[in-house]
């Protein structure tokens, strides 16, 4: 009998917990409130289950325990309860898979008047790149990057010359302006992610990857590695910091260009890098 | 263990008939020997292991930013003057399919009990392989004297010379054990060692000509595995 | 050969005639089952010490080789998520750690507890010392291969533990080996550690080739007579499922591995593009990271099922046993893992949402892994239906049976949040799905795993295990991994990344600490309650009680050997002949509470056998 107490016991502490927690969400400050409501709704159907299907458990431990003169009931199948059954779930699953697909389909579907951020991801830290005043960042390659040019901007490409280069883990994004963050390593496996943003997406070397979202909430928020990436991944950490339109064109207006950057060095030659020769 | 009995068994018919067959007591697959079941269901997983070789050889190869060498120039032989595109490797298929019939001929001959016939056909199914092998060496070698390998290629990709060794090297590796176990019953064959149920060395289980049977599958597998490699490398 | 055919048919003549004396209304023909097709196996009986416990070719003696070889791991396993447990909860106590031994606890401790645990145990023990004697047979049908298949085991423990003493130490790359970081600098054992890794991998592919074809064919072709199909235990269908896809899976591993291997010593670059490491570019290029997730997790999804498929068969039979009631829906059962199975092959990328893969792929992915959520649901529906109207027993194994329910209903419903692909999105790589696997696939199958034990340590040494001991163990075992787990699901909400050698520096990770303080307890404490049960087994083997033949009154065929526990050629003179399900508990009209499926329906005429 004490079993069935005790895993009574269980559930009612898991509820109780759930209500409680002190542990949960961090505030939301983007867009994907969606992916919330689906975790919501998911939590709501799974968990009814989840105590339901414990519940029965436990009337069935109180209720049919062993009794020397009792002979269990003898019912090899049941097709119609069992066809309820597969049916009830079907629909079930089909009520959560729909909502998580809906939403899914905004995450790979990125607004046209989204900003692209170039974030290249290292072992172990970031840095980042916006397009400058043509909208359009310059194409980049693995091999060109070198002290000189620390993003690897292709040269003969007009679009990367007015690139606003960020060579700092911490970035500045406007409010309420979707971005579109393209992912990029020059080494292995990195994640950027932001837990109060909800999004996130490998950087995979050889490829560059993406993932868009629009921060709703000004304020400054912490970036964390999300993929393993060697000794230094719970280090690799940076920084994002919403800011209102004025801050932002402000922060933006002092960040140097990437012909800046050729303007200052001097005997700035591509082919006298050690990396180039390589 | 000697040939299962599939006498008085009536098979059902029709698709019903067919699952209750196979449903029904003692085996699944009437008549089937142990061990030939055995060699279908490892080659089943074998060719998952060959499909993932060349899915990723697909992968690889589609992928590639420097462009894949043109496989009729690299693979090609100068004979008597004249480029000849793919001869090693038409000889090479050739060798291996004519050893895949030598090897379907000894199996005959074997359930008919034709130790001679049968131990005959196993050599030279044997020596076919060699052959192939020995073929495959003198390839590699030519390769690797052009400067090809495993991580780097003069004519292209390097991804080329990787999955090239590769994929290559692990079928010769199924063709070499393939070899050594042909010469192995062959010398069993003309020992006799089927026709009196001799125990084998290790497993120490009685000799049976149904063997022979379950090596010419592995045989057969490995040249049908061959002709995708060659159709994949060779003629893409 | 021939005579021992002959044999079978005299045997059979004698049981019906035996039966006929016993029934009411005798009519041979109802018994009539087909003679046999095969001959009588040939069976190489040990002599010698070497030849019966070390090199044996006894599928039972194999099998608890593969058992013990597997606890091994498996402490090695729990030492070391004792040590993570130490640095997560007790960071300043745990100062001789290093991050690089923490990414290397954590990556030995998956791959060991996936692997060279889970998987061995459930196939390489129970499946070898279980389907032989389920199905009526002698033996494993290639008794040397066998034999080689645990040796080839073996040596590939030895391979991996041998990484523990390498300079570099193990591979630290985390149990999914995801290149390029694996085979680079900056990854602890990027060295011989790494090498060991895929060395050790390939030789337990190849060592569970040769077991998986001997459980494949065995359940195929050497069944008993009258053991159709359809009256096979769920534990034999469990594991034979999850054997075919041990066999379709393991080769996607085996390529990886090789790809790899050759990627880390001859400078390949199949996973390899383009690097620079600190301020070098590398000689690789041109290769591609996703190539090998996709290949380890076509391996990996089925390698889940691998370890569910047997742990789900052979909780069903528990259930059925230990409540006095057949299983409900047998056949719903049976088609249910069949189609977990095969499933099984669709949904790999779901491991994979936020890879940098293709994002269309995610609709895909998600429908195909959402569906599989409906034959599993059907399954734990017909759980607990068993327990309904049965009469239950609610010794050690029933408890440890509930307990599986508990847990992998709630690990089941965690697998919904993530196999849904934007909800993914948040909870991917975070806490949230450490304690999703670990609750569905670590304490769910452990709880299957201990409650076996207590339910065929009675056949395999013949002595009960105290119920005393066993029940704290089990209070222990299931409040504490739930403790562990069930908390660790909000670590994941909160946003705290998998992976992290320290997380305090965050303010929102920081007021977690009391949480992680609590787990690490419970850790120590859950780890330390499974030497309870090996105190049991030692003290059972020395002085316990004698158990007897068939001590829970079940009905399938390996508690019906001729001597307990079990000789070679497992059922003495004569083969048994099935005549029935091996659920047929509680039958109206019967005597007793139970017909073991030898019984023949002329002794039981007055019942209302419903499936047979």
């Amino acid at each position: 009998m004490h079993a069935g107490i005790i895993f009574f016991l269980v559930i009612i502490g898991s509820i109780l917990f759930h209500i409680f927690t002190p542990w949960y969400w961090t505030d939301i400050a983007s867009n994907w409130k969606g992916m919330d409501d689906t975790i919501t709704l998911t939590f709501w159907v799974g968990g009814g289950v989840f105590v339901a299907v414990c519940l029965f458990m436990i009337y069935c431990v109180f209720k049919f325990s062993y009794k020397e003169d009792r002979k269990a009931e003898y019912k090899p199948e049941d097709k119609k309860l069992e066809r309820i059954l597969t049916w009830a779930t079907t629909l079930g699953v089909a009520a959560l898979l729909a909502p998580g697909l809906i939403v899914w389909n905004q995450y790979v579907n990125v607004p046209k008047n989204a900003i692209e951020i170039d974030v290249m991801a290292w072992q172990w830290g970031w840095q980042y790149r916006l397009p400058g005043e043509d909208g359009k960042l310059g194409t980049t390659q693995v091999i060109n990057i070198s002290d000189n040019n620390p993003f690897g901007i292709n040269l003969n490409d007009p679009y990367g010359k007015d690139d606003v280069l960020i060579q700092s883990d911490a970035i500045n994004l406007k409010n309420n302006k979707p971005v579109k963050i393209l992912l990029r390593s020059v080494d292995v496996l990195h994640n950027w992610y932001v837990p109060q943003f909800r999004a996130k997406m490998d950087a995979v070397p050889g490829v560059v990857t993406y993932y868009w979202f629009e921060p709703n909430k000004t304020g400054e928020y912490e970036v964390l590695c999300a993929e393993y990436c060697g000794v230094g991944h719970y280090a690799m950490r940076g920084s994002v910091l919403v800011q209102n339109d004025e801050e932002y064109n402000a922060w933006l207006g002092e960040q140097e260009t990437f012909s800046d950057l050729i303007a200052k060095q001097k005997n700035f030659n591509i082919g006298d890098t050690k990396l180039a020769q390589k | 263990m000697a040939d299962p009995k599939i006498e008085g068994y009536q098979f059902k018919p029709g698709f019903k008939g067919m699952a209750s067959d196979t449903g029904s007591d003692q085996t699944m697959f009437k008549g089937v020997h142990w061990g030939k079941a055995m060699m279908w269901i490892f080659l089943l997983s074998d060719t998952f292991v060959f499909s993932c070789f060349l899915i990723s050889y697909m992968k690889g190869r589609g992928s590639t930013l420097i462009d894949w060498p043109n496989p009729s120039e690299v693979f090609g032989l100068h004979v008597f003057g004249v480029d000849v595109p793919l001869l090693l490797i038409a000889i090479m298929t050739f060798v291996l399919i004519t050893s895949s019939g030598t090897m379907a001929l000894a199996v005959k001959y074997g359930y008919e009990k034709n130790r001679k016939m049968c131990g005959w056909l196993i050599l030279a199914t044997a020596i076919g392989g060699l052959t192939f092998v020995g073929m495959q060496a003198f390839e590699w070698s030519k390769l690797i004297h052009e400067g090809v390998r495993p991580w780097e290629n003069p004519f292209g990709a390097p991804q080329f010379g990787s999955f090239f060794f590769m994929i290559t090297g692990f079928h010769g590796t199924h063709v070499s054990i393939g070899v050594i176990f042909l010469f192995i019953y062959a010398y069993k064959v003309f020992a006799g060692h089927y026709d009196n149920k001799k125990r084998g060395w290790f497993t120490s289980m009685k000799g049976d000509y149904v063997e022979i049977e379950i090596l010419g599958l592995y045989w057969h597998f490995v040249d049908l595995v061959w002709v995708f490699i060659f159709a994949f490398f060779y003629l893409w | 050969m021939s005579e021992e055919q002959d044999n079978n048919k005299v045997v059979y003549q004698a049981q019906s005639s035996e039966t006929m004396g016993g029934s009411a209304s005798p009519s041979p023909d109802m018994d009539y089952v087909r003679p046999a097709e095969i001959p009588e196996q040939d069976l190489y009986h040990g002599h010698s010490f070497i030849t019966k416990w070390v090199f044996c070719q006894d599928a039972k003696v194999i099998g608890v080789q593969y058992f013990l070889t597997a606890v091994f791991t498996g402490i090695v396993g729990l030492i070391l998520s004792w040590l993570m447990r130490l640095q997560l909860g007790f960071p300043e106590a745990a100062g001789f750690m290093t991050a690089e031994h923490y990414y290397q606890f954590v990556t030995m401790h998956g791959m060991i507890m996936v692997v060279y645990f889970l998987t061995a145990l459930f196939l390489g023990g129970f499946g070898n010392y279980l389907i032989p004697l389920m199905v009526g047979a002698r033996d494993m049908v290639f008794p040397y291969v066998n034999m080689i298949s645990f040796w080839m085991f073996f040596i590939a423990v030895a391979v991996l533990m041998a990484s523990f003493f390498v300079p570099g130490g193990p591979t630290g790359a985390g149990w999914t080996l995801y290149p390029p970081q694996t085979i680079l600098e900056g990854t602890p054992g990027s060295g011989m550690g790494i090498l060991l890794m895929l060395i050790s991998l390939s030789l337990f592919v190849i060592g569970f080739t040769m077991g998986g074809l001997n459980y494949l064919i065995t359940v195929l072709q050497a069944r008993t007579r009258g053991m159709t199909l359809m009256r096979m235990p769920l534990t034999v269908w469990g594991i034979f499922t999850a054997t075919v896809l041990a066999m379709l899976a393991f080769p996607a591993l085996l390529v990886s591995a090789i790809m790899m291997t050759l990627d880390k010593i001859l400078g390949t670059s199949f996973f390899m593009p383009t690097i620079i490491q600190a301020g070098e570019v590398l000689e690789y290029g041109g290769g591609s990271p996703i190539l090998f997730q996709h290949l380890f997790w076509f391996f990996g999804h089925p390698e889940v099922y691998i370890v569910a498929l047997p742990a789900f068969g052979i909780v069903s039979d528990l259930i059925s046993v230990h409540s006095r009631k057949n299983i409900f829906g047998y056949r719903m059962m049976v088609w249910a893992i069949v189609g977990i199975g095969a499933l099984s092959f669709f949904v790999w990328a779901h491991h994979m949402y936020v890879s940098g893969m293709n994002p269309w792929f995610g609709f895909f992915f998600a429908t195909t892994t959402l569906i599989i959520a409906v034959p599993t649901a059907m399954k734990v529906y017909n759980w607990i239906l068993t327990l309904w109207r049965g009469n239950i027993r609610l010794n050690t194994v029933m408890l440890w049976c509930l307990g599986f329910i508990v847990t992998f209903v709630n690990g089941g419903i965690t697998g919904i949040f993530l196999g849904n692909v934007s909800v993914d999105v948040p909870l991917s790589d975070t806490y949230f799905v450490i304690a999703h696997f670990h609750m569905v696939m670590g304490i769910a199958p452990l709880m299957v795993i201990m409650g076996a034990v207590y339910h065929w340590f009675p056949l395999v040494s013949g002595k009960m295990l105290d119920e005393g001991l066993g029940k704290w163990h089990f209070w222990i075992t299931f409040l504490g991994a739930y403790s562990i787990y069930f908390p660790m699901h909000y670590l994941g909400f909160i946003g705290v990344p998998r992976r992290y050698f320290e997380m305090y520096d965050s303010p929102y990770m920081a007021s977690a600490t009391g949480m992680n303080e609590f787990i690490s307890m419970a850790a120590f404490i859950v780890g330390a309650a499974q030497f309870i049960l090996i105190y049991n087994i030692i003290k059972t083997l020395k002085t316990g009680k004698k158990a007897g033949q068939n001590p829970w009154k079940a009905n399938s065929l390996e508690w019906y050997t001729s001597t307990v526990p079990p000789e070679h050629g497992n059922f003495g003179e004569r083969l048994p002949v099935v005549h029935r399900w091996p659920y047929d508990f509680s039958v109206p009209g019967a005597k007793e509470d139970f017909i073991p499926q030898t019984t023949p329906p002329s002794e039981v005429v007055h019942t209302k056998v419903e499936k047979t």
